[in-house]
């Protein structure tokens, strides 16, 4: 549907507080993924359910363990064939699944990123059986015809031209993944590069799916206000007769070491330059990672925030500015950027955008600006729990990238014990001025008028 | 015999489908859908309303669930009631507020928001500037505390004046390089030259170059007053300690010198149809927005007209638009449609975009689908989709208690019945066929609307000259 191929995650909405009377408040709460219940069919389809009658919603997510990553001859295919699902069963046709949901006031829609892909329905409880005929449907009697192949090409090209050809963000993103992984795959964007969506064909699709949509590659997720025995009834009627893939094929490559800074510019027309860098960071579940969250709060988290004053309050030189850990299956990356204002410098931006990189290596963070940012992630952990579909977000993802559900508890212990030394230390360790990739996205010489 | 042997046949037909149909059950599709549960929108035990003599109203929204505190001051007056010269003025004071309050400097206040974990965010809208702030319960008090300094006493010290507008300017000029807010900035310019819907709210480069502190200290005084502001809290608290704190703290609160009140109405859009192209060589795909006046908040027939908006352009996948424009031809990835609903009639939109050789098809398409609704309006089962759409997912829309406090509060501001979440449904299903196609009829113009495209002149302009005057400008 609205599929996205996601610009840029949204902050990590991670961690946890340090002082006394915080980590009082959150262990207060009862984590609803504690209570999760896991159940395995016999053909591998894995489903994670958590009933909360407090809530007038459930939420129903489908998580395939693919994602851009996985692609081989056509990069896109992933996130075009996510598109595909929605064109039509052997018993509905094109768009009805969507229809139907949104004929009953539901949220239908999915989105594909570098590791996975996802679909999701919020409903109400008496729509839930539709919900899971429907999905059942689309994994059993997907067809994928030359003709609906050729209109939702066209659709997908128009996604690409929207968030990557048209606009400077997009531009600088899609160019510093390119830059900052030469090796592995997460180098290629996820809406995959033109001549390759172009390229896609129908045989391609089938293949795609008879590998990755078996039902062992498949997580469902299913919180809130639903009665698990009868929903998982209908589940095993509905998924039970799909055939596990015998082999599911990943790509090997990984990415070799970075010996030394990249750097690389893309001219467009924009009025704001825009600097954008990133390092190499653990993969998702590294120990390592609290303390790059923390480090991303300091950076990036309010108008106290160190890059928000120093760049744009202080020095006018950009309109905003951030810095992230950004976690992955396979490899993270931390990023950092600046949306440099139209009448500043992009070098001024710069220096400093480093400067405050630099500084994290150099100086131990102050312990008001530890407490702080400790705060603001447990706040965020807190405020995850509001909606059920963040929840069913957050279990299907630890599922599907570390293999289990991570209690609230341990996340804030976790980041309890971040010190300023782990945050001196990780910076030392991974934002080193040599494992940098840099991406400048400027207009072209006198293409436009200054204002 | 032979007759009794195929009715015995067709019996054990019929039974062996019964069998499996047992086994395995038509799929929910097939079979109606299940009745819908529908109680109450607003949990009545868990919400308090009071007034303050000072007028002052209180909104109360008890949810235990989570250790967690919204807190909201909400005036009802923002970028509507300010003039064209000076737009967003309201805007600039809302930023001005979030930048220093009380014994705080702007750095000191940034400090007390983030130590707690909390969010703070003043902005404004046409009708109503909003002071947000969120964080945890047990910090109830500082975070009150921290409410009624920005309201109260916000510092507009001219320095910070300075830098936000400066801030401000450079923020406009770097919006110009999203294609989707030129479409939407010339849109609005050509649909009303000269009444103030027709500038961004955040104002221009032209209005905000004219804006300091004594301006929006002017303003702040003008628009925030106790008389008609709504103070609400939502989540882990409870009503007396809300009403307690909001008596000591706002009780004195002046009522406030609350003589501009209402946005001046605008006057009629330009009777043809026309385009106006904002030129960008570079792109390869056109940004398009057709439309023309819509309707108020308050209009009596705001709930037909959504309805015939649903069926047009507002319900994602079922309406018309999409299913022709995306679906049908793959010449976009999203369509839609809506009426902007103001204290006076803001506009109605259709928002598109497509590759720049389709930019005519896609504009014919599009006016070819108001023209149908007018033609063929929505038949029994389209409206009954609708209706089943706008119930359901304004329930949905309803998931949580912020979402409940939020729309209680956009009642106020716009003097609309308290009760109107826990009727709508029903309004909805009051809704008749009658009411959709004189929606249809009396809301919808494609014979006069403005046509705006964002993208290359040169190719645009053949494509979209018989369609009215064509007006080329820069962005």
């Amino acid at each position: 549907m609205g599929s996205r191929a996601r610009a840029f995650p949204s902050a990590p909405a991670v961690l946890l507080g340090f002082l006394l009377a915080a980590a009082a408040a959150a262990a207060d709460v009862a984590d609803p993924a504690a209570r999760t219940r896991v159940e395995t069919l016999p053909n591998g389809l894995t489903a994670l359910l958590v009933e909360d009658r407090n809530t007038p919603v459930v939420s129903f997510q489908v998580w395939v363990r693919v994602g851009s990553k996985d692609e081989s001859r056509y990069t896109g295919l992933a996130h075009l064939f996510e598109h595909m699902m929605f064109r039509g069963t052997k018993r509905l046709p094109p768009e009805r699944h969507g229809q139907l949901i949104q004929a009953r006031g539901g949220r239908v829609n999915a989105y594909t990123t570098r590791d996975v892909t996802v679909y999701f329905e919020d409903v109400t409880a008496e729509t839930l059986p539709l919900v899971i005929d429907l999905e059942a449907e689309r994994f059993a009697n997907l067809r994928v015809t030359e003709e609906t192949l050729a209109s939702e090409r066209e659709v997908v090209l128009e996604e690409r031209r929207l968030r990557t050809e048209t606009r400077p963000e997009g531009q600088a993103f899609e160019a510093l993944l390119a830059l900052a992984f030469q090796s592995h795959p997460y180098r290629w964007p996820v809406i995959g590069w033109r001549s390759d969506v172009e390229a896609v064909s129908v045989e391609a699709c089938r293949d795609f799916f008879r590998t990755y949509y078996a039902p062992d590659n498949l997580v469902l997720v299913v919180v809130g206000d639903f009665e698990a025995e009868p929903a998982l009834a209908r589940i095993r009627r509905r998924f039970g007769a799909l055939e596990a893939a015998s082999a599911i094929p990943r790509n090997p490559t990984r990415e070799p070491e970075q010996r030394g800074e990249r750097q690389a510019t893309v001219q467009f027309e924009a009025r704001a330059p825009i600097l954008a860098a990133a390092w190499h960071a653990p993969p998702a579940g590294h120990a390592d990672a609290e303390a790059l969250d923390v480090a991303s709060q300091i950076l990036s988290a309010g108008r106290s925030s160190r890059l928000y004053r120093r760049l744009v309050y202080e020095e006018r030189q950009a309109l905003a500015a951030h810095g992230a850990y950004w976690e992955l299956q396979q490899a993270g990356l931390f990023y950092a950027w600046a949306d440099v204002r139209p009448d500043a410098s992009l070098e001024r931006a710069e220096s400093l955008l480093f400067g405050e990189i630099a500084r994290l290596r150099e100086q131990p963070v102050a312990p008001e600006e530890l407490a702080r940012a400790k705060r603001q992630l447990e706040v965020a952990l807190l405020a995850g729990l509001e909606r059920t579909s963040s929840l069913a977000s957050r279990i299907g993802s630890d599922w599907v990238l570390l293999g289990r559900i991570r209690p609230l508890e341990e996340r804030l212990a976790a980041y309890r014990r971040v010190s300023a030394e782990d945050v001196q230390r990780v910076a030392r360790a991974y934002l080193q001025d040599a494992r940098r990739s840099v991406i400048r996205v400027v207009a072209p010489a006198g293409a436009v008028a200054p204002p | 015999m032979r007759a009794l042997q195929e009715a015995a046949a067709l019996g054990a037909v019929a039974l062996l489908a019964a069998a499996c149909a047992w086994l395995e059950p038509a799929p929910a599709w097939e079979r109606p859908p299940p009745p819908v549960r529908e109680g109450p929108v607003v949990p009545g035990e868990r919400l308090y309303r009071t007034t303050l003599p000072n007028g002052l109203q209180v909104l109360v929204l008890e949810d235990r669930r989570l250790p967690r505190l919204r807190l909201g001051l909400v005036v009802p007056r923002g970028a509507g009631v300010e003039e064209r010269e000076r737009a967003g003025l309201a805007s600039l004071t809302a930023d001005l507020m979030e930048r220093g309050a009380g014994e705080r400097d702007a750095l000191a206040l940034a400090r007390a928001v983030d130590d707690l974990g909390a969010d703070l965010a003043v902005s404004a809208g046409w009708d109503s500037t909003r002071v947000l702030l969120s964080g945890l319960s047990e910090d109830r008090d500082a975070l009150l505390g921290l409410l009624v300094d920005v309201v109260r006493r916000p510092r507009f010290e001219a320095p910070e004046a300075e830098r936000a507008r400066s801030e401000r300017l450079a923020a406009l000029e770097r919006a110009k390089d999203d294609p989707g807010t030129l479409a939407g900035w010339a849109f609005l310019r050509a649909l009303y030259p000269d009444h103030r819907y027709g500038l961004p709210l955040e104002g221009t480069s032209e209005t905000v170059a004219g804006l300091d502190a004594p301006a929006v200290r002017a303003f702040h005084a003008q628009a925030f007053g106790a008389r008609d502001a709504i103070l609400f809290a939502v989540g882990d608290v409870g009503r007396a300690e809300i009403e307690a704190f909001a008596r000591a703290a706002l009780g004195d609160w002046p009522s406030g010198d609350l003589s501009r009140l209402t946005p001046e109405p605008p006057a009629p859009a330009p009777p043809e149809r026309r385009v106006v192209i904002v030129d960008r060589p570079d792109l390869n795909q056109a940004q398009i927005v057709i439309g023309h006046e819509g309707m108020a908040r308050s209009d009596p027939e705001r709930v037909a007209a959504g309805l015939m908006n649903d069926v047009l352009g507002g319900s994602g996948f079922l309406s018309r638009l999409m299913v022709r424009v995306r679906s049908g031809e793959g010449l976009t990835y999203a369509v839609g449609s809506g009426f902007s609903l103001r204290r006076q009639p803001g506009p109605f939109t259709v928002g598109t975009f497509t590759r720049v050789p389709e930019t005519r098809k896609v504009v014919d398409l599009v006016l070819a689908e108001l023209v149908r609704m007018q033609q063929e309006p929505p038949s029994p089962a389209e409206l009954e989709t609708a209706k089943s759409y706008a119930a359901g997912s304004f329930a949905l829309e309803l998931e949580t208690a912020a979402a409940i406090a939020g729309s209680l509060v956009d009642l106020e501001v716009y003097g609309l019945p308290p009760d109107a979440l826990d009727t709508y449904r029903s309004r909805v299903r009051a809704v008749g066929p009658d009411d959709v196609a004189r929606a249809a009829r009396t809301r919808l113009h494609p014979q006069r609307a403005a046509i705006v495209v964002v993208g290359p002149a040169q190719a645009l302009r053949p494509q979209l000259a018989d369609l009215g005057p064509v007006q080329v400008v820069q962005p």
